[in-house]
């Protein structure tokens, strides 16, 4: 479904970030770079009573010809963002909505593993399935 | 007691330990006699709420072990099986081990045996009850295994802390 998976620390550098690895890397690295403006934007936009109850979910964060980017900000100021192929119509909403929340899962899953340490990249066999499972299913 | 603070706890314990020791087997080692001194308190405490009596063999102990023990103090129940002709050795299989609910072994640490805690307090608490016990992990999910596998082997029975002259 997704061509790129991000996940970004709360001080905007990358923890991890895998693409389908047919496309060229590099894009993807820039995609989601210039997507981070535009979540801080969403943010800041919103007031400060507002930020304490928003949704995690943040919605379309901005299309370009080829691909859709859609952002996920956690309370603790993670970023998820996911690039998807705008050809795809067939992706609602709320499936984008569903493929957040279990990366939002899986992120904390590795959180609680002992051998992890907070800000470190990320390294793990089951996020990578997981990831590649969501990446999977558009081919 | 919530499970996450309960795994959480073991894993910072755990990792502590590799950040002390320099290689694995001191940390198995370690993680071995902490957990001996559970087990010889921590059968009394078994022993005090269970109401179980003296076991007359081997395979009754292990059905004490696996249905109430680790009932009692993990929630989960282990399966018995792979006896040995003998009677002496079985292994107990544990289907899913609250232990490591998010652990994953890092590449670096794979002679780590995670879960040694638990082979030291059933080493423990049995010799509080005269029976000298070897127990190891022999299968483990963290591994790669599709369950996690202790063999539990009888030694002997411990006699020698009777004082003379009675029976």
């Amino acid at each position: 479904m997704a061509v790129c998976i991000a996940v970004i620390a709360k001080e905007n550098y990358p923890l991890y970030i895998r693409s389908v690895p047919t496309e060229n890397e590099l894009k993807f690295h820039y995609t989601v770079h210039t997507s981070l403006d535009v979540v801080d934007e969403k943010i800041s936009a919103m007031g400060k009573a507002l930020v304490d109850q928003r949704e995690l979910y943040l919605g379309l964060l901005y299309p370009t010809e080829d691909y859709k980017v859609y952002g996920y900000v956690t309370n603790s100021k993670v970023k998820f963002v996911m690039v998807v192929d705008s050809s795809n119509t067939a992706l609602r909403d709320n499936e984008i909505r569903s493929m957040f929340r279990k990366l939002h899962n899986s992120y904390t899953d590795i959180m609680c593993n002992p051998f992890y340490n907070p800000g470190d990249r990320i390294h793990s066999r089951a996020f990578d399935t997981m990831v590649n499972s969501m990446m999977m299913q558009v081919c | 007691m919530n499970s996450e603070l309960f795994t959480l706890t073991y894993g910072a314990l755990v990792t502590q330990l590799c950040k002390d020791y320099e290689n694995d087997d001191d940390v198995n080692k370690q993680l071995d006699k902490m957990g001996y001194n559970i087990g010889v308190r921590l059968i009394e405490d078994f022993l005090a709420r269970s109401n179980v009596g003296r076991c007359h063999d081997f395979r009754e102990t292990a059905d004490v072990i696996a249905k109430i023990a680790f009932k009692m103090y993990l929630g989960i129940t282990p399966s018995i099986t792979n006896w040995s002709p003998g009677g002496d050795e079985f292994s107990l299989i544990l289907e899913n081990n609250p232990l490591v609910d998010f652990v994953e072994l890092p590449d670096n640490h794979s002679t780590l045996i995670y879960s040694n805690l638990l082979c030291g307090v059933l080493r423990g608490a049995l010799e509080m009850v005269q029976m000298a016990v070897d127990v190891k992990f022999v299968q483990d999910t963290l591994k790669g295994d599709s369950v996690t596998e202790i063999r539990m082997k009888f030694i002997r029975r411990i006699e020698d802390n009777l004082p003379a002259g009675e029976e």
